[in-house]
């Protein structure tokens, strides 16, 4: 690589480094989602940790390129239908459901009394 | 009978009275150490700052790659720590089962350091 693509070449790199971690992350969330006991979560854990550490030393950022992107496809593949999403976060069942209300908006507390009494 | 009359008088709201001539008197005193505690209100659950420091430094420091005794609330992950960006999401990922958060992954991918993770936790409005 010559000098004056460095900073180029650094900041792909550092890219492809964002792209993993977050590949990382999707990964163990769904390792979670799919072996739901801690005992059998913390095995897999260790498998896929160990999946990541066999590519660590590689510097070709073409090859890292195709080993993110077939680490991406494996995620997609083994996706679980159901993820455990926090509640009140996008997808999960308390999303939205007490949004607070507009502005300038008051209850009048009457308690029932009509106009005419 | 006595605790609940103390119990009331020292929960009564200060009220301000405005003399004839214009001028506010001072607040009473008694109302001082229940002002900022309002019991069974579901609006004040916020964890303080302390608390969620020591849970986060508890996180921290029952993680297996970790050395306890070096663990502050200023340390960050991999320059003090010693690990690795994939540890670093490791973390993570504890702090948000105990904290029950939801952190989006732009910003999970920032948060370095213990002192960002108390910042985050702290602001967040759904930490519980």
């Amino acid at each position: 690589m010559s000098v004056a693509s460095t900073a180029a070449y650094a900041a792909r790199r550092a890219a492809q480094r964002e792209r993993v971690r977050i590949l990382y992350r999707k990964a163990l969330k769904d390792t979670l989602n799919w072996a739901v006991h801690r005992h059998l979560f913390y095995e897999d854990a260790d498998n896929l940790r160990a999946r990541f550490e066999v590519n660590r030393g590689v510097e070709d950022p073409d090859t890292i390129d195709r080993l993110i992107a077939d680490g991406e496809a494996q995620y997609n593949k083994w996706r679980h239908p159901d993820p455990y999403i926090v509640p009140w976060a996008p997808g999960g069942s308390k999303f939205t459901r007490n949004p607070t209300p507009p502005e300038g908006i008051e209850i009048v507390y009457n308690y029932g009394r009509e106009d005419n009494d | 009978m006595a605790l609940r009359a103390a119990l009331i008088r020292h929960l009564r709201v200060p009220v301000q009275t405005v003399s004839p001539a214009g001028r506010v008197s001072q607040p009473s005193v008694a109302n001082s150490l229940f002002g900022s505690i309002r019991f069974m209100s579901s609006h004040d659950d916020h964890l303080s700052k302390e608390d969620v420091a020591d849970r986060v430094l508890s996180v921290v420091k029952s993680f297996p790659k970790v050395d306890p005794s070096k663990v502050t609330p200023d340390v960050h992950f991999q320059s003090d720590l010693g690990l690795d960006s994939l540890d670093n999401v490791e973390i993570l990922m504890a702090l948000e089962e105990e904290f029950k958060l939801e952190i989006p992954d732009k910003e999970a991918d920032k948060i370095d350091s213990c002192k960002l993770a108390i910042e985050y936790i702290h602001n967040h409005p759904m930490a519980s």
